[in-house]
């Protein structure tokens, strides 16, 4: 092992006199994104932070401004010994990455860059390099080949999200895209279609899909975001449209809940209407969760709640200390993954609230920790009369 | 929801309310109309309804900071004490005066009435919990007919408060109108527009600039706009006073009108601005921890915001910045232009030598509203007259910016005097002095 570290690390001394060392290449990620059991935390725990300690010297040598920002801290990559120093690697919040673009190699040599979609002001900018992709990719195929995702037997998709088209950008229309690869696809409708210069919902049209191939041999899979599924059952519901799916069909939801949060349902009343109008059971709706900033893939177990996979560690942070705060207390969630060097996200926080749960409190079978997501920060309903402040809050005044 | 004649209707039929709304309106004016005591009454049992407890329920649902204080003010403002007080400064002893003029010898005398204005369309932003319904209860008590527009995100109590209303006096309702229109339906709001004599709008400039587009030019407008207040300080400072100020800021989070968003001080030198910041420091960080908010997203979502700040400024190339906390911070700065602060806690602070204090505010004049002035009691006088001179409206002391002082003008006017008209009536004298006059 310890000749292996050597062998793909060069200790060099910075131009400030700091120690740090520079990887050549990140093969204990490679070694951590090939484990078999994608949820045995406590066995990777190892090979976790030396893959996180590969990652952050690799990304120190290549973006300027995650030295100075780790520089700032007095961290060096160095200083990465074992779990518990991951609460010391300073974090970056993923509002930085909607104001800066950091990237570790030049923009056009990397293969892929994805933007958050932005619900509000500027989107962040993301870079993959050929390696984080590979390492994505076999994480993708270990959890769906878990979660029986993957299979020859071709199926018809409907997407309730956008129509991909080369200017779209967005992590959520790749990833929507992505999923209905994992069988051979026999269709794809989509709910947002691209005419005429800009995206239109059609429900009409996916309604229209979904009767169709209900009577097919074939399953039919929908993927995308869990509020226009929520609309499309509800549409279904009140003109009376009842389907029953081929055996095998699977609702599959990921990218939140968007701007219809005032709409946000009860996990239950939606199963219910699920089974109503479509007969899916509660067993083949899948819930994703993922984020840009943190591109590792997490769904949900049999009890609907979100295991923390090898691929990724979760901190509970105190919102003012930043401290971390032991399971069942809530915080700010920090991620943190080794995936990805093409932007520093080793360490991300969110601006999600949430709770990290022990994992023998699910019942499920998996004991790795679960997440439970509470929602954004946020100064709610702030009411304000001082000139030009709730332009700078980015409220919609009152226009009339 | 849309309240007329003191029932409630659904949304879907506004454009039949409203079309039915000229002929009603004409009915209402052709009655006895509306005298202030009813008002005064209906108010001063409300405020009972409040100091018995009748509403705890609904304001701990507001879930605001210092609930308890908002119910006591309420309290004191809504008792017929206050309101006769209110009435008799802004508008004399007799409420709607309706008197002779006494002009030199030989001069014709003359009929004075004050009377409501007719027709008050209200367009409230959602700038402060029941602000539409003082709005309209300003407008009641001026005896107009009042149609209010709902901000958009209003969360219920205005109406609640209007409905309690008419419920003890239930002769209000030919006098008050509510709509929920939302602000895209303009030929709504346009037809709102063109049965009034005057629009009281609250809001920001997008809020008034819009209401100016959608009047007739000859339809009194009312605006009541957002404004900018700041902190002066000239002297040393004794600490009790430091004290009152961060109070102030940290608890109005300087999302007042009359909140402090600059601290100025009457120096030219720099190095006293750090100085000031170096004492002021501990004290507003103290009453900031104090007074930290109440729930874990707006924590969190004020020391994410420090963190990123913090960040972005240190790969701009600059230094860890002193005096910052997630909680609070101040900001030295060289210029002295009167400006918004970024809010919650963090607050400018700027060299203003009193030479200096007109032709720096003169640039901020239409934003300029209150001045929290600390200085040596000798030295009042004359600061006091600068900051007036410059134009503004409210002096008051460092830590009591944003109390509210029973008769006090709202920026600069009294808004009872705005919603009436007065009337001349020329009296029999004038017939028979027919053509003679000059």
């Amino acid at each position: 092992m310890e000749v292996e570290t050597r062998s793909s690390m060069v200790y060099s001394i910075g131009k400030d006199g700091n120690r740090f060392c520079e990887v050549i290449s990140v093969k204990y990620r490679r070694k951590l994104f090939s484990r078999r059991d994608a949820y045995d935390l406590k066995g990777s725990d190892a090979l976790f932070w030396k893959a996180a300690r590969e990652n952050c010297a690799y990304v120190y040598a290549r973006c300027p401004e995650y030295r100075t920002i780790l520089d700032d801290a007095g961290f060096s990559p160095a200083d990465l010994q074992s779990m518990e120093d991951l609460a010391r690697l300073p974090f970056l919040p993923t509002a930085l990455f909607k104001r800066r673009r950091l990237f570790t190699l030049p923009r056009w040599r990397l293969p892929l860059v994805v933007s958050s979609s932005g619900t509000s002001g500027r989107a962040s900018q993301i870079g993959f390099t050929v390696g984080d992709l590979w390492a994505g990719l076999k994480m993708v195929l270990r959890i769906c080949r878990l979660r029986k995702l993957l299979s020859w037997r071709p199926c018809h998709y409907v997407v309730l999200g956008y129509q991909p088209r080369h200017k779209n950008r967005t992590g959520v229309s790749r990833t929507a895209f992505g999923v209905t690869l994992f069988t051979p696809a026999l269709s794809r409708t989509y709910a947002l279609r691209w005419k005429n210069g800009d995206y239109v919902l059609d429900l009409e049209g996916v309604q229209n899909a979904i009767v169709k191939h209900a009577g097919s041999r074939f399953p039919l899979r929908f993927m995308g975001f869990p509020a226009y599924a929520w609309f499309l059952m509800k549409r279904m519901e009140e003109q009376g449209v009842r389907v029953r799916l081929p055996r095998g069909s699977k609702l599959m939801l990921g990218g939140g809940w968007k701007q219809f949060y005032a709409e946000q349902v009860d996990k239950g009343e939606f199963y219910a209407l699920a089974k109503k109008v479509l007969g899916l059971e509660e067993n083949q709706i899948i819930e994703f969760f993922g984020a840009v900033e943190h591109p590792i893939f997490y769904n949900d177990c049999t009890r609907h709640h979100f295991h923390v996979p090898i691929y990724s560690r979760i901190l509970i942070r105190d919102p003012v200390s930043f401290e971390p705060v032991p399971n069942g207390t809530p915080g700010l969630v920090n991620l943190i993954s080794p995936m990805d060097v093409g932007t520093p996200l080793l360490s991300v926080m969110t601006d999600d609230l949430g709770i990290l749960h022990d994992g023998c409190s699910c019942g499920c079978g998996l004991e790795s920790p679960w997440l439970e997501l509470l929602g954004r920060v946020g100064l709610q309903d702030i009411k304000t009369c001082a000139a030009g402040a709730s332009e700078l809050l980015n409220k919609v005044e009152v226009t009339l | 929801m849309i309240l007329a004649n003191g029932k409630q209707y659904e949304s879907a039929l506004q454009d039949r309310l409203l079309g039915e709304l000229e002929e009603r309106i004409n009915a209402t004016l052709a009655g006895p109309g509306l005298e202030p005591e009813t008002v005064i009454a209906a108010i001063d049992a409300l405020g009972r309804r409040v100091e018995a407890g009748d509403f705890d329920a609904r304001i701990a649902a507001l879930q605001i900071d210092g609930a308890e204080q908002y119910r006591d003010l309420a309290i004191r403002l809504l008792r017929r004490d206050h309101l006769e007080f209110k009435l008799r400064t802004e508008l004399g002893a007799d409420f709607r005066p309706d008197y002779h003029t006494a002009p030199p010898a030989g001069l014709p005398r003359l009929r004075v009435l004050a009377r409501p204005l007719g027709v008050l369309l209200h367009i409230a932003a959602g700038n402060a919990d029941g602000l539409p319904a003082f709005s309209v209860a300003e407008g009641l008590v001026t005896g107009n007919i009042n149609i209010l527009k709902l901000p958009q995100a209003d969360n219920g109590l205005s109406l609640e408060i209007l409905q309690a209303l008419l419920e003890i006096e239930p002769r209000l309702s030919d006098y008050l109108y509510v709509f929920d229109t939302p602000s895209s339906d303009l030929a709504a709001i346009q037809k709102m527009a063109a049965l009034s004599d005057g629009i009281v709008v609250w809001g920001g400039e997008a809020a008034v600039a819009a209401v100016r587009r959608l009047a007739h030019p000859g339809t009194r407008l009312i605006e009541w706009g957002h404004r900018l207040s700041f902190a002066y300080l000239a002297g040393p400072r004794p600490e009790a006073e430091l004290r009152a100020l961060a109070e102030h800021i940290v608890t109005t989070k300087q999302l007042l009108c009359s909140s402090c968003q600059v601290i100025y001080l009457d120096t030219e030198d720099m190095g006293a601005v750090r100085a000031f910041c170096e004492r002021f420091w501990p004290i507003l960080e103290g009453a900031a921890l104090a007074h930290r908010p109440s729930t874990i997203g707006a924590v969190a979502e004020l020391s994410l915001r420090a963190r990123t700040d913090r960040l972005e400024a240190l790969l701009d190339g600059g230094a860890a910045r002193p005096w910052s906390s997630p909680l609070c911070s101040l900001l030295p700065r060289e210029d002295s232009a009167l400006e918004l602060s970024p809010m919650f806690g963090s607050v400018p602070v700027k060299p203003l030598p009193r030479r200096r204090i007109i032709p720096v505010l003169r640039q901020a004049k239409p934003y300029l509203q209150t001045a929290g002035l600390g200085c040596p009691a000798e030295e009042r006088e004359e600061l006091l007259k600068l900051l007036v001179r410059a134009g503004l409206t409210r002096i008051t002391y460092p830590g009591g910016m944003s109390e509210t002082i029973p008769g006090e003008a709202h920026d600069g006017a009294y808004p009872l005097r705005r919603y009436l008209r007065m009337v001349d009536v020329a009296l029999p004298e004038v017939s028979e002095a027919g053509r003679k006059l000059p």
